[in-house]
């Protein structure tokens, strides 16, 4: 019998979706954004649908490599290449942000090449965190609205900003209940499944997403994936999508318990206070969340983290892992490495490209890295000591 | 090519060189035939003998800028000179060092008691002591874990630090533009030096919440280096900085709106050279005497009528920053070609002035100032700021091609090229598209540079 897995496996695997074609049949535009830095709830308001835009899908680079280069990412050559194969014809409008210096020029190269749809918004998130930036940051939200409002000709309210905090607050508090799920021995849900079920429901109206996520919570109640024997490991990255990716890690003998990826704890932890101005309160809360590495001077926070739950779930290691070509998260990796390294936490640093391959290379890593642990776990309980320093575990 | 060079050892043969260089263009004439017909020496390429001096004599022009330029050069190495052996004496005088990163500018650090020092200054002077030089850095860098997609100025700081190559900061300036190596390897930086950082963050657009916003930054600035450096800033000092950068800027402007005419009165390694001054030591009188200079030069020549070149047969758009390792790419076109570069990415100065009437304005007008600086004008927004620009200067200019010199860690300028070319198809200007990098030869080599050049005017028919 088809789950509530199998069912969020299948609408990540497409670009579009039965709810996405049900929203526009009741006159619901579709507004595709990237990063985690875009306020959905500001698309919501408008009474739309907000998308995050995805590779999955995706038939290769060779239209968009007329717009960009061979050191540019995967990531937006695909999601730009899926843009002129027509791919996202169902969108209605898209958000960009300058996450990134490839992505940011997706707003340029998608205005330049003339491909629908028409509304095209680059929204601007600062790269630091004080005072000034907040309030910068609350008045590129009004610019948003604004823009949305001219564009559609639609009244986005604070009351409907206020229903729609309470929405998204609520998507984020199952989500955190979810996650939080994994902390405990016996783990209820792959992390694979788990990116399964983000990338669902941020592909669905927020209503739908929050009855799709009371079903998986109610699912996986009582359930186990985990295996005693299994490493439990962090991860840490930026444009992670493809489900067979972590599939490829769980099967070399570890469970995923906790992250920092887009499609992870950075959507949805801290929550949108509900008092006050609404743009204000969204701007707070979508500058001053987990930060990514676009984030400047915001490391020790984001390490911080890490250590934190580090204790809390019980990680063996952590993974850390980058696109090629991109400068953010790799100047993230170099930090990982020299504090992990101080603190003992052990790391593997990957880099690939976005349903690039290369899955027999990262296997070996993976499984090297996972022996290593289990060898150091050994080591710590004594067996090395015990026998002699020639000693060699045998697992 | 020494894998442990002594501590500050580039910084203080740089120093040295230049003070001998300032000392022989006291006799301009001289210097320039002593240059000129040494030329055999080191013209050709790197050995042995001519490794320490061979770029310094090719960034003085290897004999081929004129007397009356090179007087004006060496108010600019005077300027280099006190810049890094101020930097180098300030950590035993007990003056903080302030790293001003390369994209943004020192007039409110000069304002303090402190030394603003530019970090990536080996990114140029690290040429000095040989070619081999700026590529062990960087690899020093890369060694120890830095990305290795960087832009290869940022490795090259990390790796001279690493390397004890530059003085420790007591306070590091740092900027979100022009691209994600800023954004990302600054914080490294940080970790690495362990001193306090000031993010600038640019904002996308130029509208007035823009500018404001900035502006709020460098207030926060102000904040941020009292309270780390532990005094008050001067402001009748910084009144006397941006007066003598205004005329800086008042000079180099007026340059670059005199090689619009055909032929061009100057190459555009002279805004270039004023650029390194701008970078190092902007507010230094002898930098303002410089540019005052320079612009008495092309001005005698514009109203000669004369060009740089003895025959201008081609005029140039150079896009994208200059070749570190290869300044003289400038004077070699000119000589051999009679190419001349009439504008560029970076020596092109469009900064507003600045009013000094209050502390205020100087502030409101710093930040607009700063936006308007080479690279931060192109590069922090939409690609518009890129095209608007290189559209007016095919207006402008009249060039008969551009050169893209495409650097290899700028991946927002490569997000682009597709636009870029299709502009310049439009326009039909002949473009020499060079898969390089800046600052580091391992990508692509001086002679690569000149056999694409070469072809490429051939192959357009210019010579």
């Amino acid at each position: 019998m088809k789950t509530i897995l199998d069912e969020t496996r299948e609408l990540a695997s497409s670009t579009c979706n039965r709810y996405l074609d049900e929203a526009r049949k009741q006159g619901r535009s579709i507004i595709g954004y990237f990063c985690s830095y875009m306020p959905e709830e500001i698309i919501h308001a408008a009474g739309f649908v907000p998308y995050r835009m995805r590779v999955v899908e995706s038939k290769g680079t060779t239209k968009a490599d007329a717009y960009y280069s061979s050191i540019n990412c995967t990531f937006v050559k695909q999601c730009f290449n899926k843009a002129l194969n027509g791919d996202f014809a169902f969108l209605d409008g898209v958000v960009f942000v300058n996450g990134c210096d490839h992505s940011r020029r997706m707003y340029d190269n998608w205005r330049f090449s003339g491909i629908d749809p028409s509304f095209l918004h680059m929204f601007f998130a600062p790269h630091v965190i004080r005072e000034v930036s907040y309030e910068y940051f609350a008045r590129e939200c009004e610019k948003l609205k604004l823009s949305i409002e001219n564009h559609f000709k639609v009244s986005i309210t604070d009351e409907a900003l206020g229903k729609s905090i309470g929405l998204y607050n609520k998507k984020r508090r199952l989500l955190a209940k979810i996650y939080s799920l994994r902390k405990k021995k016996n783990v209820p849900i792959k992390a694979s499944e788990l990116l399964g079920v983000m990338l669902a429901v941020t592909a669905v109206p927020v209503e739908q997403a929050v009855e799709i996520l009371t079903e998986v919570k109610n699912f996986i109640e009582g359930r186990v994936v985990s295996r005693p024997e299994d490493l439990r490991l962090f991860i840490s990255g930026g444009c992670i999508e493809e489900i067979e990716h972590l599939e490829l890690i769980e099967n070399c003998g570890s469970v995923i318990v906790a992250d920092n990826i887009c499609l992870g704890t950075r959507h949805f932890l801290d929550e949108v206070r509900t008092e006050g101005d609404p743009l204000t309160a969204i701007a707070d809360r979508y500058l001053s969340h987990l930060s990514c590495p676009r984030m400047m001077g915001d490391f020790n926070r984001r390490f911080d983290y890490l250590l934190a739950i580090k204790d809390e779930c019980g990680i063996d290691g952590a993974i850390i892992e980058k696109l090629k070509f991109c400068d953010i998260w790799g100047g993230e990796i170099y930090l990982h490495r020299v504090e992990a390294k101080k603190k003992n936490i052990p790391l593997l640093a990957l880099e690939r490209e976005l349903y690039g391959g290369g899955a027999g290379q990262i296997k070996t890593r993976v499984q090297a890295f996972l022996e290593k642990l289990k060898n150091r776990q050994a080591a710590d309980e004594g067996l090395v000591q015990a026998a002699g320093s020639d000693y060699k575990p045998k697992l | 090519m020494k894998i442990n060079p002594e501590p500050f050892e580039y910084l203080k043969w740089s120093a040295n060189f230049l003070k001998l260089g300032y000392c022989l263009t006291a006799l301009p004439r001289f210097a320039y035939w002593g240059m000129r017909l040494t030329r055999p020496f080191y013209v050709k390429g790197e050995n042995f003998l001519n490794r320490k001096i061979r770029w310094s004599l090719l960034t003085l022009g290897g004999g081929v800028l004129p007397p009356e330029e090179l007087k004006a050069y060496r108010y600019g190495m005077k300027t280099f000179i006190d810049n890094i052996e101020n930097a180098l004496k300030a950590n035993t005088s007990g003056k903080p060092v302030v790293w001003v990163e390369w994209i943004l500018s020192s007039e409110i650090v000069g304002a303090f008691d402190a030394m603003p020092f530019n970090p990536e200054t080996l990114n140029l002077f690290g040429n000095m002591s040989g070619q081999d030089v700026p590529p062990m850095l960087i690899e020093e860098a890369e060694n120890r874990g830095f990305a290795t997609e960087y832009c290869s100025a940022i490795k090259l700081t990390a790796g001279a630090y690493m390397l004890e190559q530059s003085p420790q900061p007591a306070a590091i300036i740092s900027g979100s533009h022009p691209c994600d190596t800023n954004v990302s390897a600054y914080q490294s930086i940080a970790h690495l030096t362990g001193a306090p950082v000031f993010y600038f963050d640019a904002p996308y657009w130029r509208d007035e919440d823009s500018f404001n916003y900035y502006e709020k930054s460098m207030w926060n600035l102000i904040s941020f280096l009292e309270k780390n450096l532990h005094q008050k800033m001067n402001w009748d000092k910084l009144k006397q900085i941006v007066d003598n950068e205004n005329k800086f800027n008042f000079y180099l402007h007026e340059i670059c709106e005199m090689m619009r005419v055909a032929p061009s009165p100057a190459t555009m390694i002279t805004p270039l050279f004023a650029w390194v001054v701008r970078e190092l030591a902007i507010g230094d009188p002898n930098g303002t005497e410089m540019a005052r200079l320079m612009y008495e030069v092309v001005r005698d020549r514009y109203k000669k009528g004369i060009g740089v070149a003895k025959k201008e047969n081609i005029r140039v758009l150079w896009w994208n920053p200059p070749i570190a390792f290869f300044t003289y790419v400038f004077k070699w076109m000119e000589d051999e070609f009679g190419a001349v570069v009439v504008k560029d990415f970076i020596g092109d100065v469009q900064a507003p002035q600045v009013d000094t009437s209050s502390e205020k304005t100087m502030i409101h007008d710093l930040a607009r100032n700063h936006l308007f600086l080479a690279m931060a004008r192109q590069c922090h927004g939409p690609v518009e700021f890129i095209t608007q620009e290189l559209e007016k200067s095919i207006e402008e200019y009249s060039p008969d091609c551009l050169i893209f010199a495409g650097h290899a860690g700028c991946k927002h300028g490569w997000g682009a090229i597709g636009i870029i070319k299709d502009l310049l198809k439009k326009r039909g200007l002949p473009s020499l598209f060079m898969n390089m990098d800046i600052m580091d030869q391992r990508h692509a080599t001086e002679d690569d540079i000149k056999r694409w050049i070469t072809e490429f005017f051939r192959s357009n028919g210019f010579v």
